[in-house]
């Protein structure tokens, strides 16, 4: 056996808890979350159904943790977790799941299918079974606090500019206000009108608030990659600054798994409860409208629909906020067909668009919104988060769709009130 | 004789300007930062969208073009990124502002919009100049007195 190999399988075994006994004993062999899963549905391929891809953390717990699995395997008569297996479950894993956990709803025994295939990352990590993108990403949030490398000194370059051409000041490293933004690479390098709609929001609004010089990073990809640890220490990267900043919130920023990971999984990864609420951007705004701080003026008359990021809206459970918000300024609205807790996903999260192997499948999957699309025919989608809204549009450039897609934050500071 | 010389007055004048003045406008902004993009698709959006003559389905194919350059050059989620790359795809995104119709343009217009992409290319090539300096002010003062000339003339 090799060391790789050793590495993970004892992190699997590491894995195997009640839940995880739980769900492999109460599995009903229904087929329902092949139904549920695009990398399913759009290929036809049934390796790639969601149960399927749980497959080497299953064997472990057969052969390590049942009566019957220990006995066949004296006997050697069990399938075994080698190398060979775990090459081949690479590509199920990483390429072909986004862990949108659209397969979890649908489970008629309540087994949370996408956690199990997180906890499956976890060994294939160890083993160094996981892709060069995801290793390059994860490996450079640990050395420069940031998947794509993005430094302080880049960050304070675009907050300067956002300062110019807003004449408002972008607070850094102030303590005891109301928030802390927390911000992804993507935003700031593909999206930096993200910091200014914040700005010009939160200023008419009001409100206190601050980036932090140490910890602006909101994605983790730990949790993409299959890493708790490293997941943990990027978290309590925030905790330490939020802690010593004093501040009463932290926004997640328009970026769905970073969402996922600082609010739901964050206070389980470091141990203990945060001493500051945790809230994504769209919960931020909506409570500002709710208290009369957020004031629109004029309409959207094109057609417009809402792309739900699958780990804000599915996992996350911020569905009716951004309808809220979007009722503000849209004249025509409409809902794609499965909108809301069981949207499809864009088929680029979990770490999908950060491995470039998992391009084709990636665009081939896109179908699935692509159809959702032709249902309502809309001029415009919004949605809230920048790698979904990356993805759409290299979808709909794939499909030759011509759709703008639009960031809600971003919308609404377009339509902000001059009273 | 119009002097701009500051961000309220330039705004405000690039929202007065009639269609056909503000995609004029656009694009002298977006060949200002041309050279920063590697990308010689761009060139032909750019002579397409001055070209008085074209038509609407050139213009529609300029547009698609200018998008599928800001879909080739933008950083991808998770990958290392390069700053220097990166102003190619704010070049990429002032065209498309450029080149986008009148009823399609974000709030500002298409010249608003376009200078604020410009003024991201410059920004992003000064992060991985690696200086202090850094700052968008330059092309700002350089938009004011692009903008007076173009009204003067």
């Amino acid at each position: 056996m090799s060391a790789s190999i050793e590495k993970g399988i004892n992190a699997l075994k590491r894995q195997v808890d009640s839940t995880v006994a739980a769900f492999f004993s109460s599995c009903v062999h229904c087929g329902l979350c092949a139904e549920a899963c695009l990398f399913y549905t759009e290929t036809g391929d049934p390796r790639r159904t969601p149960i399927n891809k749980t497959e080497p953390l299953r064997r472990i717990w057969k052969s390590e943790f049942t009566l019957m699995g220990r006995v066949g395997k004296m006997l050697g008569l069990t399938k075994k977790v080698d190398d060979k297996l775990l090459e081949e479950w690479q590509e199920l894993v990483y390429d072909s799941c986004t862990l949108c956990g659209r397969c979890s709803m649908v489970c008629p025994v309540g087994n949370d299918i996408a956690l199990m295939i997180r906890k499956t990352r976890e060994g294939m990590a160890a083993a160094g079974q996981a892709p060069e993108g995801l290793i390059g990403a994860t490996n450079r949030s640990v050395t420069i606090g940031s998947p794509m490398g993005v430094k302080w000194p880049a960050l304070r370059a675009q907050i300067k500019h956002v300062e110019e051409d807003t004449g408002l000041k972008i607070p850094v490293d102030i303590p005891d206000v109301e928030y802390m933004l927390l911000l992804s690479s993507m935003e700031i390098m593909n999206f930096p009108e993200f910091i200014e709609a914040v700005a010009k929001i939160f200023d008419k609004a009001g409100a206190t608030w601050t980036i932090s010089s140490e910890a602006f990073e909101a994605t983790n990809s730990g949790i993409q990659i299959g890493v708790s640890d490293i997941a943990a220490e990027l978290v309590q990267r925030i905790v330490d600054v939020a802690d010593k900043l004093k501040v009463k919130t932290v926004i997640s920023p328009e970026c769905g798994h970073a969402y996922m990971a600082i609010r739901w999984d964050g206070p389980n990864l470091v141990g203990k409860p945060f001493n500051f609420k945790v809230r994504h951007i769209l919960e931020v705004l909506d409570d500002l409208r709710k208290d009369g701080r957020l004031k629109l003026s004029g309409r959207e008359t094109q057609k417009l629909t809402y792309h739900d990021p699958c780990q804000i809206s599915r996992r996350g459970g911020v569905i009716d906020e951004p309808r809220r918000l979007i009722d503000m300024f849209a004249e025509d609205f409409v809902e794609m067909p499965d909108a809301g807790k069981m949207n499809w996903c864009c088929g680029a999260g979990g770490g999908v668009s950060a491995n470039e192997r998992a391009d084709e499948i990636r665009l081939k999957v896109f179908e699935r919104k692509k159809a959702q699309l032709d249902e309502v025919k809309p001029d415009a989608i919004i949605s809230a988060c920048s790698n979904c809204r990356i993805h759409l549009e290299d979808g709909l450039e794939e499909y030759n769709m011509d759709i703008p897609l639009l960031s809600l934050t971003e919308t609404i500071a377009e339509h902000l009130s001059d009273d | 004789m119009n002097d701009i010389s500051n961000e309220a007055d330039f705004r405000r004048v690039l929202e007065s300007l009639g269609d056909v003045q503000q995609r004029q406008v656009a694009i002298l902004f977006v060949k200002h930062v041309l050279h920063l993009s590697d990308d010689k698709r761009l060139e032909r959006v750019i002579k397409t969208a001055a070209d008085p003559q074209a038509t609407e389905e050139e213009l529609a194919a300029s547009l698609k073009l200018a998008h599928a350059v800001t879909f080739d050059s933008h950083a991808r989620c998770g990958a290392e990124g390069q700053w220097s790359d990166q102003a190619g795809y704010f070049v990429a995104r002032a065209a498309v502002a450029a080149t986008t119709s009148p009823e399609h343009s974000r709030v500002g217009g298409a010249a608003w919009q376009a200078a604020m992409q410009a003024r991201m290319a410059y920004t992003t090539m000064l992060i991985d100049a690696d200086t202090d300096q850094h700052s968008a002010h330059t092309e700002c003062e350089w938009q004011y007195q692009c903008l007076s000339g173009y009204l003067n003339d």
